[in-house]
């Protein structure tokens, strides 16, 4: 197995200063998600997934070691590049999830407007 | 005694007396049995050119049916039109596509205990006294859902050299996905009984009603058949005609067509009292 991970050492880190930056921005980005939720903008439930991606954030900028160790673990040598790939995935994830999410509505919209036009059927006319 | 009016078998004496001494002379061409139970449903979408003479042809032929229109959000007066020539109209609150629709129907016949269920387009181009036909073959319980096909048999339907090469080539997949020759896939004239009535008001396809479903019918165990009807130039509206967008709609359909063979087959909601 040591033949697989030789080559994986990371070589390109966060520098101090991206670090700093991905705090502040996780930071802000918190306090937004919690004004959409306090000015009522957000579901609660569709918020808790961001929050944590802040979180997320926030534990990458503190930790550099735990960027490191994924990249390690996928076999990219240049940190950034893992960075990337994980949100690209986690962002992946959640687009699907948000059509699927969609088609429910749709469907559950569609049920409403045959429910409702059932209810605007008059008595039958009078036959002539 | 007639029952034939839906939920308006109860609104009084009068009505039903007059239907009595209206219909009693009358040779109902479907069925022996007059007391069944029918609606013929005419999805319609700004189609008010040609409602009203579609409803007449209905009422005419299928003449113990309650006839309504869904009229799928139309833009023009689509509904005051099918009110004038009799029929009830059922208002989708805004354009929802052929599928809803069709289950607006299906959910409306199956939660008023209507025992048949029958479908032309509101374009014009399906002559109820071929509908009566339809009926007439599911009543007597051959099968479950009867298709009309222009195809079927000999046929004096005159359709341009590309949708017909269109029509065979998606024939011949239907056919192949359901193991059962169908012609006209895409035919919006049927007929169908409860039991056919339960599955597509459980769940039906929004954007390729009238293929998909012919699958999940044969896939859920209905007995499917088409019957020869002689169809209409359509009176209003188009079709889909450039070759690019028949070639996607072909892809589109394949596509579904494959994820509607991996489907589970699901148990018959309503398995009849048979």
């Amino acid at each position: 197995m040591t033949w697989l991970l030789a080559a994986t050492e990371p070589v390109v880190r966060l520098t101090p200063q991206a670090r700093i930056v991905a705090a502040i921005l996780a930071v802000l980005f918190m306090l937004l998600i919690l004004d959409l939720i306090r000015r009522d903008r957000l579901l609660e439930r569709y918020s808790i997934v961001w929050f944590v991606m802040g979180l997320a954030m926030l534990a990458g900028a503190a930790f550099p070691g735990l960027l490191e160790l994924i990249a390690k673990l996928i076999g990219v040598r240049d940190v950034t590049i893992a960075l990337f790939s994980i949100v690209l995935m986690i962002l992946l994830a959640l687009s699907l999830n948000f059509s699927v999410i969609a088609s429910r509505q749709s469907k559950q919209i569609t049920r409403l407007a045959q429910q409702s036009a059932i209810e605007t059927i008059e008595d039958p006319p009078e036959d002539d | 005694m007639l029952t034939a009016w839906g939920p308006g078998s109860h609104t009084g004496s009068s009505l039903e007396q007059n239907a009595d001494t209206d219909r009693t002379a009358e040779n109902i061409p479907i069925g022996k049995n007059r007391s069944v139970k029918i609606l013929v449903f005419i999805p319609a979408w700004n189609e008010a050119d040609s409602i009203g003479s579609v409803i007449e042809d209905a009422r005419q032929h299928v003449p113990g049916a309650q006839v309504l229109v869904i009229d799928d959000g139309s833009g023009d007066n689509t509904a005051a039109r099918a009110r004038q020539a009799g029929a009830q109209v059922a208002t989708l609150p805004f354009n929802q596509g052929v599928g809803a629709a069709h289950q607006t129907g299906y959910i409306y016949a199956m939660a008023n205990g209507y025992e048949l269920c029958g479908q032309i387009d509101g374009d014009g181009q399906h002559p109820a006294a071929e509908l009566a036909r339809l009926l007439a073959e599911v009543e007597s319980g051959r099968a479950d859902l009867v298709v009309g096909s222009r195809f079927a048999g000999d046929t004096t339907y005159n359709a341009p050299w590309a949708r017909r090469t269109g029509q065979r080539l998606f024939s011949w997949i239907v056919s192949t996905a359901t193991r059962q020759t169908l012609t006209d896939t895409t035919s919006g004239m049927r007929a169908l009984n409860r039991r056919a009535m339960s599955l597509f008001a459980t769940r039906y396809s929004s954007e390729f009603a009238e293929v998909e479903s012919l699958q999940q019918a044969v896939r859920a165990g209905l007995t499917v058949k088409e019957i020869h009807v002689d169809m209409l130039p359509r009176e209003q509206g188009t079709s889909f005609i450039t070759p690019l967008k028949s070639a996607f709609y072909l892809f589109k359909t394949l596509t579904v067509l494959l994820v509607g063979q991996m489907r589970p087959r699901t148990k018959l909601p309503y398995e009849g009292d048979q």
